[in-house]
């Protein structure tokens, strides 16, 4: 199975403005577990790369926060996840069939889970 | 206690009024900016009531003086377009240790207030004239450039605040919040037409009137936030030191169409103070005197509720005459301008209402003047401040940019000689705006 996550950053991401709770270190360790992972945020698309260049993590996409069906045809998956704080990432999320996790359901990092079930 | 406003006679808002009596009788000399912040952590010490009194300090030693001096004060007193607290709300604990409390009790943290911020400045013990400029601080700087012109004040301080509370600033907030709309906003209003609608139709019809596109806006916003982050007290450059380009404004996310999401400027905490005199009292200033030629106000002749194209070109061209009849100058006197851009598909219509580096053309220019060099170096800069665009919500990075640039001292420094500038805000039809020069008129 493939899974993708896409993660908001102001007020989802520890390094957001406001910062959120979801570590660095959890979205690594998706990366590391074989998940598609990456930004999708209002922030500058230029500048989320950098971002997570900076923090070392080899993220998949990085994209303006309306941009997650571009990211679903670019990348095929068996479940797709935005992760964000605001209604309209919910929005955005559940318009182009994504699931949706609100930023402090995400710090459980319940993806991991999928990888148990799988077994 | 209630602090005047400003009265209406004041103001320069039609044609046929003449050079300005007052021309070259105000200089601006000191500057002072606080700290930026985007959202208030609630603590009394970064309070917009406290950046405001660092804000005047500031201001006092740039311009080396004694704050004995200071004997005018005029404060835009709304610190905010978005949300505020109850005017009711009691300070956060502990507010009573750091401040003097006033009688409104939001003074300091929601709004700004005049008596407020002397009980907290003791060193100003010389106040004597106190006026409020209310909506925007352009207000404020017509307010005390005339009454130094009119010798109700020596030395006056034009002031003023910005807060942001945590959470949402427009949506769901104030009338947004109620169940009910009434008065105008009855048929504005009830579809949830965000901040920035009214001024994307406008730019719309302007586009199809003139064959120009949103894309064309492209080396503006890019410019703005250059020229932002060269400014150290910017929001941007304090907390976001992130540059903008072509492609990530060219693919960012409508809020309505054609205004996308950094066509919006960024709400934040900060406050500002400019110290202005009179030419014979600034030769004791530290900084260089930038005088005031002119000073000019338009207001909405709406004929619906929403603006027009029709109505906001003849309100920037209203603009345009006014300032230069005041001023005794004319559009290629002007070495830059700063006119407002929060939202920045508006600013177009001030510059083209001054006709600025406009080469005969009097409407419809702007958006290819954009895709040209408009940077500092350039030959035409345009908004070398950066604007709220570049700097965060203050609707007067503008004003104090003008100031900076004509005494040679902007972070920003545009390269050709800064003789004569422009700044004003807010809106196309809403606004008051003044002529500066880095020398006395002959």
């Amino acid at each position: 199975m493939i899974y993708l996550l896409s993660f908001d950053i102001d007020g989802t991401m520890e390094f957001g403005d406001p910062a959120g709770g979801v570590t660095v270190e959890m979205v690594r360790r998706a990366k590391e577990l074989g998940f598609i992972v990456g930004s999708c945020s209002d922030r500058f698309p230029s500048w989320q790369k950098k971002a997570w260049d900076s923090y070392g993590v080899a993220v998949d996409f990085w994209v303006p926060k309306h941009m997650l069906l571009d990211v679903k045809t670019r990348f095929q998956a068996d479940r797709y996840v935005h992760i964000g704080d605001r209604d309209i990432d919910r929005q955005l999320a559940e318009k182009v069939g994504f699931h949706f996790w609100w930023d402090h359901e995400a710090v459980a990092e319940p993806w991991l889970a999928w990888l148990t079930d799988q077994r | 206690m209630p602090h005047p406003g400003v009265p209406h006679s004041w103001f320069r808002n039609k044609d046929g009024l003449g050079l300005w009596e007052g021309r070259g009788k105000v200089v601006a000399t000191g500057v002072g900016t606080s700290p930026t912040a985007r959202r208030w952590d609630e603590k009394p010490e970064t309070s917009m009531g406290a950046l405001t009194i660092i804000a005047i300090r500031k201001a006092i030693a740039d311009a080396g003086i004694s704050p004995d001096e200071i004997d005018g004060l005029v404060l835009t007193p709304e610190s905010t377009t978005g949300v505020s607290n109850d005017p009711k709300t009691p300070p956060p604990p502990g507010w009573e240790k750091h401040f003097k409390m006033a009688s409104f009790p939001q003074a300091g943290i929601t709004r700004g207030d005049i008596d407020w911020l002397l009980l907290n400045t003791p060193e100003l013990k010389n106040v004597k004239f106190m006026m409020n400029g209310a909506m925007c601080m352009s207000v404020s700087f017509v307010a005390a450039a005339e009454a130094v012109a009119r010798g109700l004040t020596q030395t006056c301080l034009v002031v003023r605040g910005w807060h942001n509370l945590a959470g949402r600033y427009y949506v769901g907030v104030g009338a947004s919040a109620l169940n009910t709309a009434s008065g105008p906003f009855k048929y504005s209003s009830i579809w949830g037409l965000p901040a920035c609608g009214t001024t994307a139709m406008v730019f719309e019809e302007y586009c199809r009137k003139y064959g120009k596109s949103h894309d064309q806006m492209a080396n503006f916003v890019v410019t703005q936030r250059r020229n932002g982050l060269m400014n150290p007290d910017g929001f941007y450059s304090q907390h976001r030191p992130e540059m903008i380009t072509v492609e990530d404004y060219l693919t960012a996310r409508w809020i309505a169409k054609p205004a996308n999401i950094y066509d919006n400027d960024l709400p934040i905490m900060a406050a500002l103070a400019v110290v202005f005199t009179t030419p014979e009292r600034a030769k004791n200033h530290k900084q260089k005197p930038v005088y005031i030629l002119s000073h000019g106000q338009t207001r909405p002749e709406m004929m619906g509720v929403t603006p027009t194209l029709e109505k906001w070109e003849q309100a920037t061209d209203r603009m345009g005459r006014i300032l230069y009849e005041g001023s005794g100058v004319g559009p290629d006197d002007l070495s830059f301008e700063n006119m407002y851009d929060g939202f920045t598909l508006f600013h177009q219509f001030h510059l083209e209402g001054l006709r600025y580096a406009a080469r005969g053309e009097k409407r419809g220019y702007a958006l290819d003047l954009y895709e040209t060099d408009i940077s500092i170096e350039g030959p035409n800069p345009v908004s070398p401040s950066g604007g709220n665009n570049g700097n965060g919500r203050t609707r007067w990075w503008n004003h104090r940019d003008t100031i900076l640039q004509l005494q040679g001292r902007s972070p920003s420094q545009i390269r050709k000689k800064a003789e004569i500038g422009v700044s004003g805000a807010p809106m196309p039809d809403i606004c008051d705006a003044l002529i500066w020069s880095a020398t006395p008129p002959v």
